[in-house]
């Protein structure tokens, strides 16, 4: 019966972030402890469901866990409800998102302390000066994490989705100040930060409005935004009911799409990718719990909570997943492919992240429901795993560039050994989790592109090849971050001397995520596919089931191969070029060579200049060309305002000035002459007869008591006759 | 008892006292004594109110405008005197004088 | 119970004006402006017994306004001038509760806050504003068009001395004074013109709103396009300007860049409401049809004023001004959710068989409400936020700041909050309104909502990049350094209005209840059967 209070899972972390933002935020290690404990007894809350939905077993997709008792909003007759739904996929995300929100918890308490050499010479370590607000502001994230997982609602997931939208805002831009006494930060920094979480922000913010307007009409078509009438099979077919929008769109497309938009932003897919590299300038613990295992794939979430619109899309003739398998095949290749050419250890994992983002996508385009579900829990486990690696590697060292490092596994033995299994698991090697849920993917694409009874598909094939070159790349440039960061000789000597192995609050989260990484792939193998059958054989909500599902055969066999040759392939190739002969301090990397190509690679294909904003190094930005044409119509239109707006109320007023004057004249001069005349002939008059005006009162009151004599006596002589 | 004073005594008091008031109030200088006289003259109507209604008016107990009206004179009568005694004050303040002839602010 | 709490204010003025010295008037307006503040709260916490204290009880009015006006609450109605038919005719409904209540808070945050910073004149200062805020109370409770129009009008006089008297001195306040009175006046000369073309061709001559909303349908004045139309013109000129609707906003950014904080605050949080209480007071329900052949023209005023105002906003670089163009942004809006509604045919609003137009409808007109206070809220929270930071750096300039965020903490927190509630995020206040009339106008106004929405992502773009960016991020200066955060009393002036934004954005049922209930009154008499 745990599940009648799955509402308040996400209650726990937000009570925390009350609590710091108001009580304790000048008591660091309070605050963090209240926020570690928010997230455990979220985690608790969240197993207990998901152990009672793991109990229901399949069931759970037919009668999901259910409620929505509170009002939101009332319209007209009718009424918005808030509440929770938990099917199976849901109960995955609750045991995932709490469990490496706890590691990242943990991690950050000391990974938030740094050190820096005082005066005298010792190393002196001290919070962040901000380690409460931090601490705030990662539970406000979890808390609404949690909220949108738990959504029975459509609005209720979308306000969940902004409100992370602000944690990342806020988060990538927690060194986007600084005052006066603040030294641990310098200014260009200050200056990255900042222009980048307003790029992030905005960004998603043009795809969260495509989001809303899809939500809207989708309202509007539908008659509800609850999930489970929305899916309902009256539900969807109401779509169809209304005039069809444009020409030969029909609803259903047009609203997946815009939907869709929502995740292309939040998920940094191809074109809305750029904000996600420069989101890195937010603390390491951020990058690993929004910008890879958590608010990215709330978008993928996104599209597997409204999968049954996608497919009822696909059913009734549209081409929504067509477009989302496209995005997604597109974007995998195309982030993996920059990510070769970044020198930057948290940047090579963003364009992974992005990349892996795409897998996804991809996967679900083409209809692999469950795999591309399986790669997003596994994912969030490695990913979070080689960011938090990656950020002890950052602690220890000092700088963020691979070039500058090298030979760090003496050093720090445990951080590499954890890096590498994480390493291993994003290239898709067994037994690691990514192997399995990649491989899964690519004998779904394999399976549905060529080998389909329906005949072949072409898009499902351009997908198979795009993601098995993406595999290659993967491993390509995950080979040649592991050789650049932990193998070879030191590159520049200062920061190797200033490495150290990661104190105990820092290795052991990323242990427990080394362990998670080796085992949660066997959820889900294809000789036992428990995974499959838990969240996908059922089917979705109210629809036929469309998935077919396939035992292990031959080609599941083939895939397996085909896919450890692709990782070792690309492993081998990274070898060649970064490990056999390693760089040299003060060498170019071998990537150079290629010229042209390896600038437009640096560059990211000059997005940023094109519709985006280009981030320097030193702190300065540059607006790209559509901002700046949105800056300049902004600038245009305030001149328009004062000019000619207000220009027209000011010439009204100034005619009214004008005619008042002529009136002016007029009135002096001709009418004004005709009262003065008749005024001073008054003014004679009066100025012989003012003379009675002595000024005295008694003499007044005398003619006056005279006066009344006067009628007086009158009176009494017309009463005589 | 009060039916053997003939009317004609209350009216002659009546306007004496008028006259008294009057003749202070237009040929006193002194303006206190100016208002004094006004006084008079409101309590020398009084008085005539208060006569005719005793004697003019068929039923006295049932018709008492008469006695009403000079409650309304005396209230009025109480107010003038404030106000004109703060003018007075205020003039004296202004001009460090009481004497009317001086004051001729109102002269053309 | 209306009746004092639109007039304690003016006693309250009066008693001001006897007073000796200026502590004492100031503590004396505080605590006096709590009065009408505590009555609404308690008129709104009884809301749902309303029905109980319908006006039946104490009115000396006609048996036909009685007939007319069941559904507005708390009534009082005496004849005021019977040969012209005039009533004193008050009474509220869910629309104007919030609004009231909102007018009475606004006021007391707004003397709290003047009581520290208003030295010179202190006597009038309190007085006009006491005044201000019964000519803003009176408008909400008026039930006829005569006193709607007195107390619109008596609104302004204060608000010009407020600007002319207490203005800042380099921001022209006399220009912008005579600017915002005479502009606004030029819309009340026309509004003038309507009610007596009203009250002239109804039959019985009356100047009651529900009575003339009641016998609309057999009225020459609705029957005749011409007058119809002419009238319908005449309000909307009114309340256009007074909203304010592009092109008619120039007055705007001018007076409430010359106004003392506490009169930005009242001006952009109640004063432009007014307009938008005409909407829905009198255009929706009287004039339903001249308004539906008009909205998809209102409705693209609407949305120019959305994306327009936005992006005038974004190229501002003085803060206050910066704030009020978001006036205009935000006010669209609320124009947009009505005239989405109006643009619902006859036919939509009777058949069910139709569709869910009705509740759409609703939609729309709940959340224009609904934007109007939060607006009230939000932006009265950023003009004392701009007032506060201009008391202590005696400048505007958005180049002048930065790096706030970390030498005064708490308040950029609480314009961080503010700014985020203002740019729409979900989970704070104006994301709520916003929201309900995009849902609302998708139905009826589909490309311009989608238009609109284009400014919502401007909203966000000026708020980021010239408000946050500007004052709370980047380096701190050095010329800032001993700049004091903010002192008790103004925390204590902003909590109020803090919390109403996150309580709203977390749960508006409580405040959407009482709107709806009105709402679905006001889209029954807009059908015509």
């Amino acid at each position: 019966m745990v599940q009648n209070f799955t509402l308040l899972i996400p209650l726990f972390p937000l009570l925390a972030f009350a609590i710091i933002a108001l009580l304790t935020r000048s008591r660091n290690r309070l605050s963090a402890w209240i926020a570690i404990l928010g997230v455990i007894l979220a985690l608790a809350l969240s197993l207990g469901v998901f152990l009672e939905a793991l109990a229901e077993g399949a069931e759970l997709a037919v009668n999901p866990f259910y409620g929505a008792p509170i009002v939101w909003y009332p319209y007209g007759t009718a009424t918005v409800n808030f509440g929770w739904l938990v099917d199976p996929m849901g109960s995955a995300m609750l045991f995932m998102v709490p469990t490496v929100c706890l590691m990242i918890f943990i991690y950050s308490v000391a990974y938030m302390r740094h050190s820096h050499t005082g005066k005298d010479g010792h190393t002196i370590h001290e919070d962040d000066p901000r380690y409460a607000r931090f601490f705030a502001l990662i539970s406000l994230f979890t808390g609404s994490m949690l909220l949108l997982v738990i959504s029975s609602n459509l609005l209720q997931f979308f306000i969940a989705w902004e409100i992370m939208g602000f944690c990342s805002y806020a988060l990538i831009g927690f060194w986007s100040f600084r005052g006066l006494k603040e030294h641990h930060i310098d200014d260009a920094q200050v200056g990255r930060a900042r222009a980048a979480s307003i790029k992030a922000f905005l960004t998603t913010r043009v795809g969260d409005v495509l989001l809303m307007t899809g939500m809207i009409l989708l309202f509007i078509t539908v008659g509800t935004l609850d999930f489970t009438q929305m899916f309902s099979p009256d539900g969807l077919n109401n779509m169809l009911l209304g005039e069809p929008p444009i020409g030969a769109l029909q609803w259903p497309t047009l609203i997946a799409l815009l939907i869709f938009g929502g995740t292309v932003a939040k998920s940094a897919q191809f074109p809305l990718h750029i904000w996600l590299p420069d989101a890195m300038e937010g603390p390491t613990p951020v990058s690993a719990l929004i910008h890879a295992a958590t608010m990215v794939s709330a978008g993928i979430f996104l599209v597997i909570r409204m999968y049954p619109l996608f497919v009822f899309d696909s059913q009734t003739g549209g081409f929504s997943m067509q477009t989302v398998a496209l995005i997604g095949g597109f974007t995998a290749i195309f982030a993996a492919v920059l990510g070769l050419a970044q020198n930057d250890i948290k940047r090579v994992l963003a364009f992974s992240t992005v990349s892996q983002l795409g897998y996804m996508l991809a996967a679900l385009g083409i209809g692999a429901f469950v795999a591309g579900s399986f790669h997003l829990i596994t994912h969030a486990f490695f990913k979070a795993l080689l960011f938090l690696a990656a950020g002890a590697v950052i602690h220890a060292v000092g700088t963020n560039d691979m070039l500058k490092m090298g030979g760090l596994w003496r050093k720090m033995p445990i951080t590499f050994l954890t890096f590498l299994i994480g390493a291993l698991a994003l290239m898709g090697i067994f037994p690691f989790a990514g192997f399995w849920s990649k491989d899964e993917i690519l004998l779904e694409a394999l399976r549905l592109g060529f080998f389909s009874e329906s005949g072949a598909a072409p898009l499902v094939q351009f997908v198979f090849i795009s993601l098995a070159t993406a595999a290659f790349i993967t491993a390509l440039y995950t080979g040649r971050q592991l050789f650049l960061t932990f193998f070879g000789k030191p590159r520049d000597q200062h920061f190797y001397d200033h490495a150290h192995e990661s104190p105990v609050t820092i290795w052991v989260p990323l242990a427990i995520l080394a362990l998670f990484t080796t085992v949660i792939g066997f959820w889900n193998t294809p000789f036992a596919p428990a995974f499959t059958g838990y969240v996908g054989e059922a089917g979705l909500v109210g629809l036929p089931v469309p998935f077919e599902h396939h035992a292990f055969d031959q080609l599941a066999l083939i895939s397996i191969f085909v896919s450890l040759g692709i990782a070792f392939g690309g492993l081998f190739v990274a070898y060649f070029i970064y490990g056999f002969r390693p760089v040299g301090a003060g060498q170019p990397d071998p990537l150079e060579r290629l010229g042209i190509i390896y600038r437009a690679l640096a560059s990211k294909f000059w997005l940023d200049e094109l519709y985006g904003y280009k981030i320097n190094l030193d702190g300065t930005a540059r607006a790209g060309l559509l901002v700046r044409f949105v800056g300049l119509l902004s600038r245009f239109s305030y001149w328009f305002d004062r000019t000619i707006v207000d220009g027209l109320v000011n010439l009204v007023g100034w005619f009214g000035r004008i005619m008042a004057r002529l009136w002016g004249w007029f009135d002096k001069h001709v009418i004004d002459a005709i009262v003065n005349g008749s005024g001073s002939v008054t003014g004679e008059i009066a100025g012989w007869w003012r003379t009675m005006q002595t000024g005295n009162v008694q003499n007044y009151a005398l003619i006056a008591v005279a006066g009344a004599m006067a009628f007086a006596i009158l009176f009494l002589l017309r009463s005589f006759t | 008892m009060i039916n053997d004073i003939p009317l004609n005594y209350f009216l002659s008091l009546a306007a004496a006292l008028f006259c008294i008031g009057l003749f202070g109030s237009l040929a006193r200088k002194n303006a206190i004594a100016v208002l004094m006289g006004i006084e008079l003259m409101l309590n020398a109507v009084n008085i005539n109110l208060v006569a005719f209604w005793r004697y003019g008016s068929p039923d006295p107990i049932l018709n008492q405008a008469g006695i009403v009206f000079a409650l309304f004179v005396i209230t009025l009568a109480a107010a003038e005197a404030a106000i004109g005694l703060a003018l007075v004050i205020a003039i004296y303040r202004s001009r460090d004088t009481v004497n009317v002839e001086e004051i001729n602010l109102l002269k053309w | 119970m209306l009746s004092a709490i639109t007039f304690l204010p003016l006693l309250g003025a009066i008693i001001i004006l006897f007073l000796p010295n200026d502590n004492a008037i100031k503590r004396f307006a505080i605590l006096w402006s709590i009065i009408p503040l505590a009555l609404a709260t308690v008129a709104w916490v009884v809301f749902p017994t309303w029905p109980e204290f319908t006006m039946m009880n104490g009115s000396w009015c006609s048996p036909e306004i009685n007939a007319a006006s069941l559904e507005y609450y708390l009534g009082e109605c005496i004849p005021w001038i019977p040969a012209l038919g005039i009533q004193y005719h008050v009474g509220i409904d869910g629309i104007s509760m919030p609004l009231i209540w909102l007018t009475t808070l606004l006021t007391t945050l707004s003397l709290f806050y003047s009581a520290r910073n208003i030295s010179t004149r202190v006597k009038e200062f309190f007085a006009l504003f006491l005044l201000l805020e019964t000519g803003m109370l009176g408008v909400f409770v008026s039930l006829d068009l005569f006193l709607f129009y007195i107390f619109w009008e008596i609104g302004l006089v204060p608000m010009y001395f407020l600007i002319g008297i207490w203005g800042h001195e380099q921001d022209r306040p006399q220009y912008a004074a005579i600017k915002f009175f005479l502009y606004t006046l030029a819309g009340s000369v026309f509004m003038l013109l309507a009610i007596i073309a009203l009250y002239l061709f109804s039959t019985p001559n009356t100047f009651d709103i529900p009575l003339l909303t009641a016998t609309r349908d057999n009225s020459v004045w609705a029957k005749d396009v011409l007058i119809s139309t002419a009238a319908f013109i005449g309000f909307f000129l009114a309340f256009a300007i007074k909203m304010p609707l592009f092109p008619f906003h120039t007055w705007l950014p001018d007076a409430h860049t010359a106004a003392p904080t506490a009169g930005s605050v009242v001006l952009a949080g109640i004063l432009l409401k007014l307009g938008g209480y005409g909407f829905i007071r009198i255009l929706l329900p009287m004039f339903p049809g001249t308004f539906n052949s008009f909205a998809i023209g209102i409705g693209a005023l609407a949305v120019i004023s959305i994306v327009y105002g936005s992006l005038v906003a974004m190229a501002q670089t003085d803060f206050k001004r910066l704030v009020a163009y978001s006036s205009v942004n935000h006010m669209g809006f609320v124009v947009l959710g009505f005239a989405a509604a109006a643009a619902l045919t006859n036919e939509q609003l009777i058949n069910p068989e139709l569709g869910n137009y009705f509740n759409s409808g609703a939609t729309a007109i709940n959340g224009a409400v609904l934007a109007m206070f939060t607006h009230g809220v939000i932006t009265g929270g950023l003009f004392f936020l701009v007032g506060m930071l201009y008391e202590r750096t005696h400048t505007r300039e958005l180049a002048q700041f930065g790096g706030f965020m970390a030498t005064v903490p708490i308040y950029g927190g609480l314009l961080l909050l503010t700014a985020f509630a203002s740019l729409g995020l979900p989970g704070l206040a104006g994301f709520v309104g916003e929201f309900l009339v995009l849902r609302g106008s998708y139905t009826t106004l589909t490309l311009l909502t989608f238009i609109a929405v284009i400014g919502v992502i401007f909203t966000a773009a000026y708020f980021l990049w010239r408000v946050v960016q500007k004052v709370l991020l980047g380096k701190a200066d050095e010329k800032w350094v001993n700049l004091p955060d903010l002192r008790g009393y103004e925390v204590l002036t902003l909590v109020p209005l803090a919390v109403l934004m996150i309580v709203i954005g977390i749960y508006p049922n409580w405040i959407l209840d009482t709107i709806n209930a009105a709402t679905e009154v006001i889209l029954k008499t807009m059908a015509s059967v």
